[in-house]
């Protein structure tokens, strides 16, 4: 046994799975969400769209966090209006935000004095250099952001099966959809800086779409994904330690995998 | 219970429905008849509210409004029945207006939805994943979940789509009951001879109401006629 708690000396390595697995229970949480809702853009999306804000932060000495929250929150709320106002599709609406978004979160770049590792690294994020704060940062999200969910959980399943009937009875249907671009806007700052842009849209999509396949009820979609993720990150964190190849990725094909185990599994029934 | 009055619906430069007055009353069994594109589906939504600023108005009778009264059931069809929801989930769905936000379902909630599977006959299938359902079942599903909202006023776009032909009748059955139970039932749908045999009031609409009355009122060739030939349709477009 010792090679599964060889790892475990480093403290980098023991933070880097507790990452992981917080990681993976909060992209569970919302990557339902999104995979239900055709919205599986938009991490990816998202993932670029608070650059302006990270840049804007950093050029202000402000808060990085803080500043690729505000960008969130005006992109979320500038795909629900873009989309509302020219009647395009979903899916318009978010490329048209989300590159207008990257560009000018460039251009700003293209002003500042100094490019510092501080920025890249929040830009680019990697497990194996989470700190103790980050860990925090990422339970106290989890817990806000799975308490919203679950409040609204029985509206935003309702609008997300039946728009037609939420309208009917009178349920807010847009903001209820700006929330959750809200929402998914603050997992993936968060999971972007702690793992990398492809583990979070791994992690926010693959884990959840490969949950989906096996699952018959919400809840079950919800703590598949969580596990899977987590069983994925895991895996992953312990094959890169021995191969020596960079860990996010190593976690994306594991969860890749998955995803192809858990469609071979659903074409047998 | 509910009145559309002068009701004209456009999409763009096409009129939808024009100049529609119709009323609905408790009690009655009401089937929305005319051929695809008619305005059918139109009517139905526009009495629940869904499409904004028609031209004309809609009443409800004193106490109700469309959110605290009406059942909507959708065509089957425009429903993603992958999703992950069982039975349950989708007929306690049909509480959620009632619940209200931030609220859990309570004991009555439960027994209702109960209620409303055991009288569609889909309460064995209450665990099973809405995806693994035939088409009678899902629609058995929807209607349950209709029941569960205890409406006073029901709205089903096409309900007999893709059903067999006993589960129709079965399902007619049932909401011929309902309105004896003193709601106001309305259906749209395309089949005239079902209309004719289960309901107490038909409406026939192209584009404008061509009848409005009790089924033998209705039920005239000169009115069937106006109804489902095309050259009526092209007939009201000229004068579009």
């Amino acid at each position: 046994m010792d090679w599964l708690t060889d790892p475990l000396q480093f403290g980098f390595f023991v933070r880097a799975l507790l990452a992981v697995v917080l990681v993976s229970v909060l992209c569970a949480l919302v990557g339902a969400w999104v995979v239900l809702r055709g919205l599986s853009y938009i991490g990816d999306a998202m993932s670029h769209a608070v650059f302006p804000g990270i840049v804007g932060a950093f050029l202000a000495g402000g808060n990085l966090l803080v500043g690729a929250l505000v960008a969130a929150v005006l992109t979320a709320l500038g795909i629900g209006a873009v989309g509302r106002q020219s009647g395009l599709k979903q899916d318009s609406a978010i490329g048209i935000v989300f590159v207008g978004m990257f560009a000018l979160g460039v251009v700003m770049l293209s002003r500042a004095p100094t490019f510092t590792t501080d920025l890249s690294n929040f830009l680019i994020g990697n497990p194996l250099g989470v700190t103790p704060a980050d860990l925090w940062g990422a339970l106290a999200v989890t817990l806000v952001v799975g308490t919203i969910l679950t409040a609204m959980q029985k509206e935003l399943l309702l609008a997300s099966f039946d728009p037609t009937e939420a309208r009917a009875i009178g349920l807010p249907v847009r903001r209820l959809e700006s929330l959750l671009l809200i929402l998914i806007g603050l997992v993936v700052v968060l999971t972007v800086q702690l793992v990398g842009t492809t583990l979070s849209v791994s992690l926010l999509i693959t884990s959840s779409a490969s949950a989906r396949l096996l699952s018959r009820s919400l809840r079950n979609m919800i703590g598949l994904a969580a596990l899977l993720g987590t069983l994925g990150g895991v895996t992953g964190l312990y094959l890169s330690y021995y191969l020596n190849t960079a860990p996010g990725a190593t976690i994306v094909l594991v969860n890749t995998a998955l995803f192809g185990l858990a469609l071979a599994l659903r074409k047998r029934d | 219970m509910l009145g559309v009055d002068h009701l004209t619906v456009q999409y763009g430069s096409h009129t939808a429905l024009e100049d529609a007055t119709v009323r609905f009353e408790a009690g009655q069994f009401s089937a929305v008849i005319g051929p695809n594109g008619a305005g059918k589906s139109t009517l139905l939504k526009t009495m629940v509210g869904l499409l904004p600023d028609p031209g004309g108005s809609v009443r409800f009778d004193a106490g109700h409004t469309a959110q605290s009264c009406v059942s909507y059931v959708p065509q089957q069809q425009t429903l993603d029945w992958g999703f992950p929801v069982t039975v349950w989930d989708v007929a306690m769905m049909g509480r959620t207006g009632r619940l209200g936000w931030l609220r859990w379902p309570s004991k009555t909630d439960r027994e209702r939805v109960v209620a409303a599977l055991k009288e569609t006959g889909v309460y064995e299938l209450r665990g099973r994943h809405i995806g693994a359902l035939s088409g009678g079942q899902r629609q058995r599903v929807l209607l349950a979940r209709m029941l569960a909202r205890d409406g006073h006023l029901l709205l089903l776009d096409e309900p007999l789509t893709g059903v067999d032909a006993a589960t129709q009748e079965q399902l007619m059955g049932l909401l011929r009951a309902q309105a004896d139970r003193g709601r106001a039932v309305v259906m749209v749908t395309h089949d005239l001879e079902q209309a004719r045999r289960w309901c107490d009031h038909l409406v026939l609409v192209n584009r404008r109401i061509i009848a409005d009355g009790t089924p033998d009122e209705v039920y005239t060739p000169r009115n069937i006629e106006a109804t489902f030939s095309s050259s009526h349709l092209g007939h009201t477009h000229a004068e579009a």
